[in-house]
């Protein structure tokens, strides 16, 4: 993939690193930082590739491996948890026949558990990809996750 | 019931007095979107009225405000303490100032609020502290996550831009200010000032030795003005109305208003802001319309996981952050999550041991390793029935407070608060 | 400077510097708080928490190593609470370690452990955790391995290879107790690492060990458990390699050398080693040493006895010397050897040769520096210390591969860059240095004096002139700046753009920068002097520095790293046909007048006349004048220019003597070689390239009859008939050196027993001399010169069958001809074959690829080799390393010598390339 129109939108410093990768691993269909990613941005910002690598492998929302088009985050902090996220991952488990951690076999979805979303108020929570559920239960898991994958398949279809 | 409510009706229930509203005061009432919306309301009428004065004036109004630190993580910290000499020194070089908008705090969601509901406020405040130290620069750094919120400030931003609050010689003064926005990207540490300060530098998310604190040596090794999203808020008001109105508001040693966040077993889960001073039982029957239908109050977990698990105890007690220290409590970020009496407190704090341990960077041996010792211990915990494992408490707050002598960072220094609180509050339940 | 002030350590007073490290300051005081994370020469990190004090008036326990140092603090180090949640820490550790020591490496971990008495797992708290740890092995690194099961996560390694080795290359991966170090991408290999070890050195527990030699150390010969590592003694002495002069301890056992280490807190390089001074000592027992002499026969050569070479060699010299006279003899010192090795040289070839046609590789590498800068300044040497990389706000590095070059001097200069001092490099081909500089003048091959004019032009133009230095300190002043300054008007930005192919806000920048920093220096290499106008190069820099008066104060100056371990003590010894020792010049009767009398030798018999320089005798040789030669440890068959020519010269002698550590490409010429002992083998002294005169040690023996150089000398001068003096061993030779050279006046063994000396040093109470030119410079009246010089077209150009200039120098793994660097294998497996750096738009052009085999040609000579493309060359300019001898770019060189310093133009070669 080419990274130079994301590079030109930073000036090459450092301080600009995380919102370089946020970009690049949004543009990447498989939402992760590939190794030649990490080679361009160590090059555009004179750095190091460890200076790279090392981050990307701090933050949690940072992956250098390959994952899922999208991402489900499922809020596990103390609110979520009393108010069943853990029942929205067993039903995620039996929907999709994912575990926390893992990447669908379609490649359509990755699950991960996030620390507070700070929707306490609405719980429990989760995300797809960029946009926030609250209060979300079984049924409209499946309605979530029915749109997604609908949507993945009309251009193809 | 909780779940049917809307954002919008937030602050619905409304308390006796017609309360006084700062960090919140346009919200739900204003389009977040629009700037014009936000000066109808008297938006940038504290920026025009401290361009009228010397920077210094500002800058010792909001001292004189009383004005402490917003952000919690179990060390509130105010403006007073960050602000030195050294950082209003014309000759030093270049400064920054830091809007911290990385909110984590589990049951904490006031910063997100805010932003997402009068986001120009927070870029009000961020500019007028600007120009009362002299920073030509100002970084929001947004927890990566708040994916709305991003859009809302992105969105400000451009309007202040656009209408001439951010950019060169601002209304026409002298001052100049360029604004940008930086994300994090899944660090609950990253929300600790010295830490914040590593990533906005591009770096991995790792505590910073204090001293020196970055009112000397912050960002880019530069005097660095960094607070919280809500404290920025409250800027324009202590601008606008003085610091001898604001000290009116709240206690005598905690003034102001809060936001908190309940969340948990209550009626009306919620934001409120309220006048520091109010009591946890005053918050809940007032506001939040009480514990769950046919329950009752067992516990909250005041601060979230940095924060302290209390009891009944605590009901009368006004909130402020040293009279909750004194009751071996924090106030913290203002997150109140509530459990009723069908709860295992076994389950919250295993939920938080686990957090920590998620969230230890790893770089102290306390830490690094006393987070998970207690993971394990909270596990078994959990697992135990009541009555049965106040040994094990016992063992678990032992680990936390040689953590807390010891640790480099707030992180590792916070199991004790939520461990100590439970052992003081509810050592027989265990 | 800080005020003294006095606190209480445990009830015993303490002085120390106000806001000094508290931890620091104690240890230095010999107050043994434990510590894991913190090292003197790294920054606090405040990860292992062991080393926490109470300080009176503070609450609860404080980390000493982020304490800061105030009148009055009142600490206390160790009591119960203190003592006890030290051993929870390490027992937390423990939680987390392995726990396998196998007694090849310090561990200071088990130090405390044995300390606190945890040794015993049956009596710690804490479950094992080392499940959750990562156990990331990495031994993908030829030099190194990392095991993560044995890493407490300290941040050392880390520091060392970013704080001070300025290269980043290392970083943890994940967070927490999942958290391990990571090279590069994840591996050591394809990393930017180069191997220097720092991070070896610097680790704690072994959790990063050296591949090399660790299987080979005899663990019952260990003794006390807490030494360094058990079982192998320490020997310090001087890096054989570059001319930073890098404090060094070789490990040793049984008489091999199993280690090396850098000498931490002391001068030049604190501790600071590069991979060939950390891994490239094989060689001293390399099985191809030479082991006894070797006498030719019948075309062959045959092992002898010492005295029958040795009197071969007497007779034949002799015999030589009584046909055609003195200066039919000639002699090429070695910058390898030592100080005494080289002085009796120089004294052997004056005294039984009779004459002054002595010499050695400076001529080939900073002659032309040394010419111009005696001129202009009166000293050929550096004018700052090594550590003043650091510390000048601006670095001016010109024609220096710096990095790869004097590797360990290049990280002061990235210690100052990351505290945002300013660097412009001026080279034609990418260096690493690039990478840290704030501007890269990539002029084109033989433009040196023209891009150097424009600059002082710019210099000028910017108000950049200090006009009251060039009053005081410059001979004629103003009126010959004038001169200068008309003289450079001709270089106006845009002329000098186009010679040169800098473009002219390129050179704006770079003259703002040195122009308008507080102190600069310039640094100097073989790009500027290897060149036929080697000398002008380098008079143009110094009137650049002379114009912003960027001499003469603290941290400013210039500098021309030397390129051999004892470039700068061979010529300071006097191996030199134009200078005696201490720089006094030959030619003059009355300083050889007292040369003779502090020899006690003749007048008459001091040869009266100055000597022929390095490729003079070469080409003496070549005509017949110069018959007999004595080689100490050169190989002019790799080094010299245009070989073919040195082959039919050296052919040409009558007797050639080379002795050598190591057979040469010159040895199979020799009519008796020599086996001499190389630096582990021997006591003596360098002087490194900011003037310290520091030690070598012996620590093992010399393979088989192999003798120390100094005493093959003074063996073969007695049998020739001539007494050099006796002796009782180097320190003798030192001290006479000392009497005869007054720039060594005040140095001798004993003083610089723990920490070499910069000379000048005129007496023995004199601390020597850190910055040269401060009060007056080194000229008759102590004025600087400048002298103005104009670009002149390189005589060698390219054309249609030789459309590339040829560029040459090394690279960071191995070490000029390589004798020594190629028997390491650690450093073969970095770089072990030749190849041609060329523009990837040019190798279109000639349709080559990557990795192309090619044959390099003109009419001196070929060679073949293999492209690599590289857009840091410039168009039409190529680069070969000159290091590998089965490809010696030397072919290709020409021996057109720069008419005042004699050097030769090795950096520019037109020559064709076409592929096999």
């Amino acid at each position: 993939m080419d990274y130079s129109a994301i590079f030109q939108k930073y000036a090459p410093l450092h301080e600009n690193l995380l919102m370089i990768l946020h970009e690049v691993q949004s543009a990447e269909p498989r939402n992760y930082i590939p190794p030649e990613a990490v080679q361009g941005i160590a090059a555009y910002l004179n750095t190091t590739l460890a200076a790279v690598y090392g981050v990307v492998g701090y933050y949690s929302m940072l992956s250098a491996e390959p994952r899922g088009r999208h991402i489900i985050r499922v809020c596990t902090s103390p609110v979520c948890r009393m108010n069943g996220s853990f029942d929205l991952l067993q039903a995620l488990q039996e929907q999709l026949g994912l575990a926390l951690g893992e990447t669908s076999r379609d490649g359509l979805f990755s699950l991960e558990s996030s620390e507070c979303l700070g929707n306490c108020h609405f719980p429990p929570s989760l995300m797809v990809d960029e946009k926030l559920y609250s209060s979300v239960n079984r049924e409209s898991l499946a309605a979530i996750i029915d749109r997604v994958q609908t949507r993945e398949e009309a251009p193809r279809g | 019931m909780a779940k049917s409510k809307t954002p919008s009706n937030i602050n619905s229930t409304a308390p006796q007095e017609a309360p006084v509203l700062i960090a919140l005061q346009n919200a739900g009432k204003i389009d977040p979107a629009n700037l014009s919306e936000y000066e109808q309301a008297g938006g940038f009428e504290a920026l025009r009225q401290a361009l009228q004065h010397p920077p210094e004036k500002i800058f010792q109004e909001v001292i004189d405000s009383g004005l402490q630190g917003r952000g919690g993580a179990g060390f509130p910290t105010g403006v007073k303490e960050k602000l030195t000499e050294e950082s209003l020194c014309e000759a030093c070089g270049p400064k920054y100032v830091v809007c911290n908008a990385d909110e984590g705090e589990p049951g904490t969601f006031k910063d997100r609020a805010i932003m997402e509901r009068d986001p120009h406020k927070v870029l009000e405040g961020l500019i007028i502290s600007a120009y009362a130290i002299g920073a030509a620069q100002a970084y929001i750094y947004i927890r990566g996550e708040y994916t709305e919120s991003i859009r809302r400030i992105r969105r400000a931003m451009q309007n202040c831009y656009d209408a001439g609050y951010l950019g060169g010689n601002i209304l026409d003064s002298p001052f100049s200010l360029e604004v940008y926005i930086r994300l994090g990207a899944g660090s609950y540490l990253c929300g600790e000032e010295l830490t914040l300060l590593e990533s906005l530098e591009g770096k991995r998310g790792y505590p910073r030795i204090k001293p020196p604190f970055p009112a000397q040596h912050g960002l880019f090794g530069a005097p660095t003005l960094i607070n919280n999203v809500e404290t920025f808020a409250h800027i324009p008001y202590v601008v606008r109305n003085g610091a001898q109105v604001y000290r009116r508001l709240g206690m005598e040693d905690s003034p102001g208003t809060k936001v908190f966040t309940v969340s948990g077993d209550v009626q009306h889960p919620g934001i409120y802001e309220v006048e520091l001073g109010i009591t946890l039982r005053q918050l809940l029957e007032t506001h939040c319309g009480g514990v769950r239908s046919g329950h009752r109050f067992k516990a909250a977990l005041i601060g979230g996981a940095a924060g302290s698990l209390v009891s009944e105890a605590l009901l009368d007690v006004p909130m402020g952050y040293q009279s909750l220290k004194s009751q071996g409590a924090v106030l913290g970020s203002g997150a109140v999550i509530i459990f009723d009496e069908t709860r295992d407190l076994g389950e919250p704090l295993q939920s938080v041991m686990e957090f920590f341990r998620h969230e230890s960077c790893g770089k102290c041996i306390p830490c690094r390793i006393g987070t998970v010792l207690l993971e394990q211990m909270a596990e078994k915990l959990a697992s135990r029935p009541a009555g049965s494992r106040g040994e094990l408490l016992n063992e678990m707050t032992r680990e936390a407070e040689y953590m807390d002598r010891t640790s480099l960072c707030p992180l590792g220094k916070s199991p004790i608060l939520s461990l100590g609180s439970a052992q003081r509050f509810f050592g027989a339940e265990f | 400077m800080n005020q003294t002030v006095t606190i209480q350590i445990d009830g015993s007073p303490l002085q120390a510097e106000a806001g000094a490290n508290l931890l620091a300051a104690a240890l230095e005081a010999g107050i043994d708080i434990p510590h894991l994370c913190y090292h003197p020469k790294l920054s606090p990190t405040g990860a292992c928490r062991l080393c926490m004090v109470k300080i009176e008036g503070q609450k609860g326990l404080v980390m000493s190593c982020a304490v800061a140092i105030e009148e009055g603090q009142q600490v206390t180090t160790r009591d119960e609470e203190i003592e006890d949640a030290r051993r929870q820490t390490l027992e937390y550790l423990l939680a987390e370690q392995n726990e396998e020591y196998d007694g090849t490496y310090r561990d200071e971990l088990r130090e405390l452990v044995l300390r606190y008495g945890l040794e015993d797992p049956a009596r710690r708290r804490y479950p094992k955790l080392t499940g959750l740890v990562n156990r990331h092995f990495d031994d993908s690194s030829p030099v190194l391995s990392f095991d993560g099961s044995k890493c407490i996560k300290c941040f050392r390694c880390i520091k060392a290879c970013g704080e001070v080795q300025g290269k980043h290359v290392l970083s943890f991966n994940d967070r927490g107790i999942g958290s391990y170090i990571i090279a590069g991408l994840g591996h050591w290999s394809g990393s930017e690492c180069d191997g220097c070890g720092e991070c070896i050195q610097l680790c704690p527990t072994g959790a990063i060990v050296e591949k090399l030699h660790r299987d080979e150390i005899d663990l019952s010969a260990g003794q006390a458990a807490t030494s360094d590592p058990p079982a192998l003694h320490k020997v310090r002495t001087t890096c054989p390699y570059c001319g930073v002069g890098c404090q060094i301890e070789l490990f040793v056992q049984n008489g091999r050398i199993l280690r090396a280490n850098g000498v931490e807190g002391i001068p030049p390089n604190y501790g600071r080693l590069c991979i060939k001074g950390r891994f490239g000592y094989d060689y001293v027992h390399s099985t191809d040493r030479l082991t006894a002499p070797l006498i030719k026969r019948n075309g062959r050569h045959e092992e002898a006895s010492w005295d029958e070479a040795l009197e071969l060699i007497a007779r034949r010299f002799n015999e030589i010397r009584a046909a055609h006279g003195p200066d039919a003899l000639a002699g090429y010192a070695s910058a390898k050897c030592t100080n005494e090795d080289t002085y009796l040289f120089q004294k052997f070839i004056r005294i039984a040769f009779g004459t002054n046609n002595l010499d050695y590789c400076t001529r080939l590498c900073h002659a032309s520096t040394v010419t111009a800068m005696l001129k202009a300044l009166g000293s050929g040497a550096g004018s700052n210390s090594i550590e003043d990389f650091a510390k000048a706000e601006c670095l001016f590095i010109t024609g220096n591969n710096i990095i790869e070059t004097h590797p360990v001097t290049a990280t002061f200069a990235k210690n100052g860059k990351e505290k945002g001092h300013k660097i412009i490099v001026c080279d034609p081909r990418w260096t690493p240095m690039v990478r840290y500089a704030d501007v890269w003048l990539q002029q084109r091959l033989g433009t040196d004096v023209a891009l150097l004019n424009g600059l002082t032009q710019l210099l000028i133009e910017g108000g950049y002139v200090d006009k009251a230095f060039i009053r005081e300190r410059v001979e004629g002043g103003l009126d010959s700046f004038a001169a200068l300054q008309q003289q450079v008007a001709a270089y106006t930005p845009e002329r000098t753009a186009e010679i040169t192919g800098v473009p002219a806000e390129k050179l704006r920048k770079a003259a703002q920068l040195y122009g308008g920093a507080e102190t600069a220096m310039v640094v100097t290499g073989m790009g500027m002097s290897q060149s036929t106008s080697g000398t002008n190069n380098v008079y143009a820099l110094i009137n650049m520095m002379l114009t912003a008066g960027q001499v003469g104060r603290e941290h400013c100056g210039i500098d021309p790293p030397r390129g051999q371990n004892n470039v700068q003590g061979v010529t300071d010894v006097g191996c030199s046909p134009i200078a005696y020792p201490g720089y006094i010049p030959v030619g003059n009767k009355e300083n050889r007048r007292k040369l003779a009398d502090l020899w006690q030798v003749p007048f008459e018999d001091l040869p009266a006349e100055k000597g022929l320089t390095t490729i003079e005798i070469a080409q003496a040789a070549g005509r017949g004048e110069v018959k007999g030669m004595f080689i100490m440890g050169e190989n002019p068959m790799i080094t010299d220019p245009d070989l073919n020519h040195t082959r039919k010269a050296l052919e040409n002698l009558d007797f050639l003597v080379v002795q050598d550590i190591f057979p040469t490409d010159t040895t199979p010429l020799a009519d008796v070689i020599l086996p001499a002992a190389c630096f582990a083998e021997k006591e003596g002294t360098f002087v490194n390239s900011d003037r310290r005169t520091v030690r070598v040690r012996k620590a093992v023996e010399p393979p088989g009859q192999a003798r120390p150089d100094y005493e093959i000398l003074l063996d073969l001068a007695g049998r020739m008939g001539y007494d050099l003096g006796s002796y009782s061993g180097s320190s003798d030779i030192f001290d006479e050196i000392a009497r005869v050279a007054p720039i060594f006046s005040g140095i001798n063994y004993r003083r610089i027993e723990q920490q070499g000396i910069q000379w000048p040093c005129p007496s023995s109470d004199h601390p020597g001399t850190p910055t040269l030119f401060l009060d007056a410079f080194k000229t008759a009246n102590g004025k600087a010169h400048l002298v103005p010089v104009e670009h002149i077209e390189p005589s060698e150009h390219q054309s249609s069958d030789q459309p590339f200039l040829l560029n040459t120098g090394r690279n960071l793994y191995q070490y000029h001809t390589s004798t020594m660097s190629r028997r390491s294998p650690a450093l073969n497996e970095y770089s072990n074959s030749s190849y041609v750096l060329m523009h990837p738009k040019d190798a279109r052009q000639y349709d080559l690829e990557d990795g192309a085999a090619v044959r390099l040609f003109n009419q001196r000579g070929e060679i073949t080799s293999t492209i690599r493309l590289h857009d840091g060359v410039n168009r039409g300019e190529i680069f070969v390393p000159f290091h590998f001898r089965e490809t010696a770019v030397n072919n290709l060189t020409r021996a057109e010598l720069d008419p005042d310093s004699k050097i030769a133009p090795f950096k520019l070669s037109a020559c064709g390339v076409e592929k096999v």
